[in-house]
């Protein structure tokens, strides 16, 4: 076929004259741009122009080229294309709705480039003109909507979404986006729904739906009421959320999984020494290829769902088998929003199969593994901005997990226990651990894995302070849960006492660089009420009573650190300076701690003495310790199992701000890139013109 | 007699009935009216009589079968009772066999019996007036449906099938089913149409027998069992033909129907099917084959059963009306062989939760679970607390249901689904009108005490609420912290400290540990161990808890054990043997305590076993307290002296009482602590009895004693020497003594179930009389002391016993 045409095409050339041969549409869009109504010479002009394949390049440099003063001279015109466009969205010949939809694509797009500085309202204006826009911004949507509910084409729908999108992040920030408010009046929202919750449709078009989501809520999310928020709230359809949450869920596993690929790739053969010997320093570099950055958008989708729909929390327990990395097949090319998923839809849908494929590989999984997975990787390098901002995001959501009651009955369900391969960063004074090693175990163990392994790996100069709270705050809430709950994990706790002492060491020995920059003296005071928390209600929580002991032991163990804490913290809050009421409270915070010690050290040293030991195994302490109990009093403080609840204003605005901008700018540069090549699609229709 | 009478009714009028001489009215929907029905019978008895005294024959008695009373006078099979009626039924049954049969006599025969006069009553043989007596029970009916070998009797005691209880009649199910498997056509031809009368009326009974009927066809040759009598019945069963059409029907005058065009009685029972199948179809079934299936017209139906029969019938679309129950159960059959393939258990148990959150996702709409005691819809299959059970290379596994008990099944409402996340339904409204507010007022933060159980906890937004807040959940007297927290934030502005001491936490600690009830530990090896520990009352509110439907009164949690790829029909057997024994001890008030858990054969390699509640097996209660047997009951019970104590020690010996006799009559073997449990309140339940009369574990010959008592057993009675102990042999006498009462009663649950089974304990020809001998019916009471003694002594000092233990540990692990 393609080569008849471009045999014609050369027969043509030859035999014509040497003049630059114009494309009959490129021809059509300069007749656009004259003054004259291109309908008047010829009535069948826009019939014609959709029926032309759209030379998107072409008429957005023409868009752009157009000045101040030409705007109003063509300014009909261009409302008449964009009027007409949205009525060829109507049409029954689908070659003329892509072409339709394509140029609603440039025309948005070009109108917007040439205009960065204008008001919405002047491009409003010159897209539709102030009388009619409302008028065509509803048709255009209501289209739209009938386009993706309907039984259109996959491709068709696809389009629509990219459309979308595309409308949605022509400006760098998304609340600028005046045309949004129609969008917001003339809601797609349900349309978005169904995409998610039909199995085909979700496979294909789920990520793009979710994105457009996440967006949307995005848009003056703080100013006025977005519907969007209001209608994501009230969803409880299970369907519909299962189908969402499986879209952030195959986002997510194929990060991982390519992340493992690369990694194993690293490991094996020539350059399994030269790692070692680099440490982690080679493997940061080559995972700059794998970028966090096409997930911000999931993320965001993620975080809005838990933190809006309190119905998406049974989802994230939603069990889905897993497929082992080595089962899967060809890996595909992920970070382009087109395939984002792979190319194969979900086959492993829940809704659809009947049953789950066979295969003793397959693991079990559900959305909250997957997500702990994905955080244990990308907050193991929080140096780059954008893996930074992941990593916080990470922390954000799972700081509305765990404030979740549903979502700690599941983490902490004793019937539930999963095997979750965290990522751990190879360090130099520890082995990786053995996989295979992982008990199974309620969830909450690895949440806590998770957060013990970012305290002990993140104390470095470049202090993610804020990364710190938002850790060591999940922690508290999850005590607090399981005080009140009366839940008595098997967790060794010790490891978290000794990560948490340490932590506190470091904040002692780094306090002037740190102080510079942060209030240590919030974070210290976190840390020192996790303690009391032990301390106080430590009956109600504990395994067993042993490990009581072994809090005193641990305690009694490193008080030099408590003991150069309280010195600091004494000294600061003597001082009159900016810390001196943060150093205050946590020299009230360290009374039980210190009691603890100067209860215990006085006993500790006389029973060696008496019994001419230098040096006290662990067990001897523990029996001092445990005869020694009677004599000491504690003091009760308030509030300990107390927090603050989660709340997005006015803290995280500027964070979510300047993340839904970077991911605004991210889904712009890739829908344009792939919304041009629709060779496939005019192929698709072909057979159907 | 309570008959009822207007089973007769007839819903399949179709225009074959007007066109064709009454002699083919044979419509299978029609059923006999018991009333005539029995009237004739009495008829064909008292004409064998009259003949018996004019051939001056003496009794033929059968042979093997010589129930309790010597009853066997009844007379040999006379020529002349082949009555006309029976050659037609017997040529219609050659015809199309399914649906035809069973009208035909019943509608001859009472022409003749109405023309005789009842007044010679009086000259009946007393085997009729056993018959009608009070006594007459269920249990003697199926004994003479076996023993006798005269059709007349037999038709007779089919009729008469209808008027007992159906729940009486349902413990002998397998029995009747058996007989209609493998006996001959007679005895067939006399249970079929109360069989087919009692799956018109219900779905549940309907898909009992098609299983049972499938199970039981299985011994059969291959090429037989597919056309077999019972191959056919249960296919009719579920075409789903037998729909309680006569419940409609007779509403409108029978001559109406009859007259009726042709067409219209065609399409009213299509109607109707839509109607069912829009309430109960599943998404997965198709209507319309079915539609067409069900078209009143007889003829067409037996010809397209025909076709049906040349074909696979595994390939046909399931009817509605029992498909969704057949759906549930094939999924979860389909969970077991695929769990079976995985190597561990721990995979297993990931893969259970999975396969059943799935199946939670898909929960037909009107199923139930065969095994529970009341009628109830399934709503939620609460998919984490699935747990795989242990065994070598099988994988069976118990699941909790959640049901709302309802009056019946069939007739009341589906329950509405509640979606999963339903009981958490506001928080996202709250946070609505954050999105409208501006600045300052958002800039508060909310700060909330801790979280509560309920849903209060997302609204409380201000500290003044706090004070009202009580930690009720727990208000346990040992809470003096959360007590004292609250105090203290009421009390803040007097700023008083407030002091605890250190040892009073750790002594909390402690206290509390002890306090709370033992559990066991996790362990990937043994994940059910937990989950049977746990009491079941606990796991009841736990899962309420979390439940959507939690909030309804009629929630109910049920149980259930689903077995794949293991034969049932042996546990079956020994199901109602036990019941039978329960109810003989029962009537004659010997305080032996068993536990028959129920059993559903859903074929000859699947089917479900109703778990033990609050039980837990011996392997487990070593193996995890590693204490021995008493001081296990000392740590859970209290004090030898305690009430607490005595009671289970009573229930123990109770117990071990009827296991023992249980295990020496029915021979149970593979009697390791694996397969004997222990509940709550002491009572040793023993299960699995897939080895029992004539089969044992791969015939290594040990367990040679009479049944299990290790030491640690006769430790827990107290002794060799103790009160208990001697109360242990007492009631061992005095079930023997009952028992053997009532032998008859027990054999023949066991003799009818033996006729063309395959199954192992069946094996060799001396089962039967074995068993019998083992209830010494020749023994005086005092020599039957002695033998209870003696079998006491032997099984105590027997060192199979503990070999067998030791066995077991070195091939399974089992301790």
């Amino acid at each position: 076929m393609s080569q008849v045409e471009k045999k014609a095409g050369l027969l043509r050339r030859t035999s014509s004259s040497k003049k630059t041969l114009k494309e009959k549409v490129v021809l059509m869009y300069d007749e656009i741009f004259a003054k004259e109504d291109p309908a008047k010479n010829n009535p069948r002009f826009w019939d014609e122009l959709f029926l032309m394949k759209v030379n998107l390049e072409y008429l957005e440099s023409k868009l752009e080229t157009v000045d101040g003063e030409e705007v109003q001279r063509i300014q009909y015109n261009i409302n008449s294309l964009f009027h007409h466009c949205v009525q060829a969205l109507g049409e029954e010949h689908q070659i003329k709705v892509v072409n339709a939809l394509q140029t609603l694509c440039a025309l948005f797009r070009g109108v917007h480039q040439k205009n960065k500085s204008a008001s919405g309202f002047d491009i409003i204006n010159m897209l539709m003109g102030f009388d009619k826009a409302e008028q065509r911004m509803k048709d255009l949507m209501d289209r739209l909507d009938s386009l993706l509910c309907g039984d259109s084409s996959e491709s068709l729908k696809s389009l629509c979404l990219k459309l979308l999108l595309c409308l949605v992040t022509v400006t760098d920030n998304i609340s600028q986006n005046t045309i949004l408010e129609y969008v917001m009046i003339n809601s797609i929202f349900e349309a978005i729904l169904q995409v998610l919750s039909d199995v085909s449709s979700r496979g294909q078009h789920g990520y793009d739906a979710v994105v457009l989501l996440a967006l949307l809520v995005n848009y003056r999310k703080y100013e006025s009421v977005n519907p969007y928020i209001v209608k994501l709230s009230i969803v409880d359809d299970e369907p519909t959320l299962d189908g969402m949450g499986m879209v952030v869920h195959q986002a997510l596993t194929e990060y991982n999984r390519q992340y493992k690929d690369k990694e194993e790739e690293h490991q094996g053969g020539f350059f399994s020494t030269l790692t070692s010997m680099m440490g982690n320093m080679f493997i940061a570099d080559a995972d700059e290829k794998l970028s966090v950055q096409t997930n911000e958008a999931i993320l965001l989708a993620l975080y809005e769902a838990v933190l809006l729909n309190r119905n998406f929390i049974t989802v994230l327990a939603q069990s889905h088998p897993e497929i082992d990395i080595a089962a899967t097949p060809t890996p595909t090319n992920p970070t382009t929003p087109t395939t984002p998923l792979g190319t194969t839809p979900p086959s492993l849908d829940m809704m659809n199969n009947p049953e789950l494929p066979l295969d003793p590989n397959l693991q079990t999984s559900n959305l909250l593994i997957t997500f702990l997975k994905y955080a244990s990787i990308v907050m193991q390098d929080t140096k780059d901005e954008h893996r930074l901002n992941s990593a916080r995001l990470c922390l954000i959501i799972l700081t509305c997990i765990v404030e979740d009651q549903y979502a700690d009955r599941f983490l902490h369900d004793d019937n539930m226990n999963f095997r979750v391969n965290l990522h751990r960063m190879p360090m130099r004074h520890r082995k990786k651990a053995v996989d295979k090693n992982i008990p199974s175990r309620p969830l909450v163990c690895a949440l806590l894995d998770l957060m013990v392994e970012f305290i002990v790996t993140h104390m470095m100069k470049d202090f993610p302070m804020d990364l710190y709270l938002r850790c060591v705050q999940i922690i508290h809430k999850l005590l607090c849960y399981q005080k009140k709950c009366r839940i008595r994990l098997h967790y060794t706790w010790r490891e978290l006492w000794s990560a948490l002492i340490n932590l506190l060491k470091f904040l002692l020995s780094n306090e002037t660089t740190l102080l510079a920059k942060h209030n240590i003296f919030q974070l210290a005071l976190l840390v020192v009420n996790l303690f009391n928390m032990f301390i106080t209600y430590g009956d109600t929580f504990l395994p067993t009573s042993n490990s009581y002991d072994e809090l005193y032991y641990e305690i009694v163990r490193m008080h030099q650190v408590f003991d150069n804490l309280y010195c600091m913290v004494l000294r600061v809050s003597t001082n009159t300076g900016q810390w001196k009421e943060a150093a205050s409270k946590v020299t009230h915070a360290l009374i039980n701690v210190r009691a603890i010690i100067n209860h215990f050290n006085p006993k500790i040293e006389s029973y060696a003495a008496v019994n001419h030991i230098s040096q006290l195994s662990e067990e001897q302490v523990l029996e001092v310790v445990r005869s020694n109990y009677d004599t000491l009093t504690l003091k009760l403080q308030d509030g300990l199992d107390q927090f603050e609840r989660y709340a997005e204003q006015p803290k995280e605005a500027a964070f979510f701000k300047e993340l839904v901008r970077s991911i605004s700018l991210n889904v712009r540069k890739n829908v344009s890139l792939n919304t041009l090549s629709q060779d496939v699609l005019l192929k698709e229709f072909s057979t159907i013109s | 007699m309570e008959a009822e009478l207007d089973v007769s009714s007839s819903s399949s009028c179709g225009p074959a009935q007007l066109a064709t001489p009454p002699l083919s009215i044979i419509s299978e929907a029609e059923l006999i009216d018991p009333a005539v029905a029995q009237r004739a019978c009495q008829e064909v008895l008292q004409k064998q009589v009259k003949l018996r005294q004019v051939d001056d024959d003496s009794a033929h008695s059968q042979d093997e079968a010589e129930p309790a009373a010597s009853h066997t006078v009844y007379v040999e099979k006379a020529e002349l009772v082949e009555s006309p009626a029976h050659d037609q039924k017997e040529a219609g049954t050659e015809e199309s066999p399914v649906p035809h049969q069973e009208e035909v006599e019943p509608e001859q025969s009472p022409a003749p019996s109405r023309r005789r006069p009842r007044t010679n009553q009086s000259k009946q043989s007393w085997l009729l007036r056993l018959f009608e007596s009070k006594l007459f029970d269920v249990s003697m009916a199926i004994s003479y449906l076996h023993s006798s070998k005269e059709p007349g009797v037999q038709a007779y005691i089919g009729n008469r099938l209808f008027s007992f209880r159906d729940e009486d009649v349902d413990f002998y199910l397998p029995q009747l089913l058996n007989m209609y498997v493998h006996m001959d056509q007679d005895v067939g031809t006399a249970i079929k149409p109360y069989v087919v009368h009692r799956c018109r009326q219900s779905i549940s009974f309907s898909l009992q027998c098609a299983w049972l009927l499938g199970a039981y066809s299985s011994d059969m040759h291959i090429s037989t069992q597919r056309h077999s009598r019972g191959s056919k019945l249960r296919k009719l069963i579920l075409s789903d033909e037998l729909k309680p059409a006569s419940a409609r029907a007779r509403r409108e005058p029978p001559t109406l129907t009859a007259f009726s065009p042709p067409s219209d009685t065609a399409l009213s029972p299509s109607k109707r099917t839509h109607q069912r199948s829009k309430s109960d179809a599943t998404v997965s079934i198709s209507l319309s084959s079915n539609l067409k299936r069900t078209a009143s017209n007889p003829k067409v139906e037996s010809s397209q059963e025909e076709d049906s029969d040349s074909c696979d019938s595994q390939d046909s679309p399931s009817p509605v009306r029992l498909a969704p129950q057949r759906e549930f159960i094939k999924s979860l059959m389909g969970i077991g062989k695929r769990l079976a393939k995985l190597p561990t258990k721990e995979q297993k148990t990931q893969r259970l939760v999975s396969e059943l959150s799935l199946l939670n996702h898909k929960l037909p709409n009107r199923v139930w679970l065969p095994t529970a005691a009341f009628d109830h819809h399934v709503v939620r299959v609460p998919h984490s607390q699935g747990v795989v059970l242990n065994s070598k290379d099988k994988a069976p596994y118990l699941i909790y249901v959640e049901v709302l008990e309802c009056e019946n099944f069939e007739t009341s409402s589906v329950p509405v689904r509640i979606p999963e996340n339903r009981i958490r339904s506001t928080r996202s409204v709250e946070n609505l009108p954050d999105c409208g507010v501006t600045g300052d007022q958002r800039g508060s933060f909310s700060v909330v005490p801790n979280y509560d159980n309920d849903d209060e906890a997302w609204s409380v937004d201000d500290i003044g609420e706090l004070q009202v807040e009580l930690p009720e959940v727990h208000t346990n007297s040992c809470d003096n912290i959360s007590q004292f927290s609250v105090d203290s934030i009421t009390s803040l502005e007097n700023k008083e400290p407030v002091f605890i001491a250190a040892g009073d936490i750790r002594r909390r600690l402690s206290e509390q540990l002890a306090q709370a009830p033992t559990t066991f530990k996790r362990d990937p090896e043994d994940p059910s161990a937990v989950a049977l520990k746990e009491p079941w009352e606990e796991k009841v509110r736990r899962i309420r808890e979390g439940s959507p439907y939690g909030h309804m009164t009629s929630w109910r949690l049920l149980s259930v054990i689903v077995k794949c790829g293991d034969d049932l029909r042996q546990e079956l057997l020994a199901y109602q043997v036990l019941q039978q024994l329960k109810s003989i001890w029962e009537q004659e008030r010997v305080p032996l305590w068993i536990k028959p858990y129920k059993i559903l054969v859903l074929s000859a390699d699947s089917g479900m076993i109703e778990p033990v509640l609050n039980a837990v097996s011996l392997h487990q209660v070593r193996k995890q307290s590693q204490l021995t047997l008493l001081d296990y009951f000392l740590q859970e019970h209290g004090a030898p002296t305690t009430e607490n104590f005595l009671s289970a020690q009573r229930n123990f010996v109770q117990s071990c009482a009827g296991y023992s006799l249980i295990c020496y009559l029915l021979q149970v073997k593979d009697r390791h602590n694996g397969n004997i449990l222990l509940d709550a309140e002491g009572h040793i339940i023993h299960i699995d009895f897939g080895f029992i009369l004539s089969s044992s574990p791969k015939n290594l010959g040990f367990e040679t004693s009479a049944f299990k008592l290790t030491h640690e057993f006769v430790d827990v009675m107290g002794g060799a020497d103790g009160d208990m102990f001697n109360y242990y042999k007492m009631l061992m006498l005095q079930g023997l003594i009952a028992a053997r009462k009532h032998m008859d009663r027990v054999l023949q649950i066991v003799e009818i179930m033996q006729q063309g089974s395959q199954l192992p304990c069946f094996h060799g020809s001396s089962t039967l009389r074995s068993l019998k001998e083992r209830f010494h019916m020749s023994l005086t009471e005092e020599q039957l002391q002695l033998l209870v003694e003696t079998l006491v002594d032997g099984s105590m000092r027997s060192l199979t016993t503990k070999l067998y233990d030791g066995f077991q540990y070195l091939t399974n692990g089992i301790m």
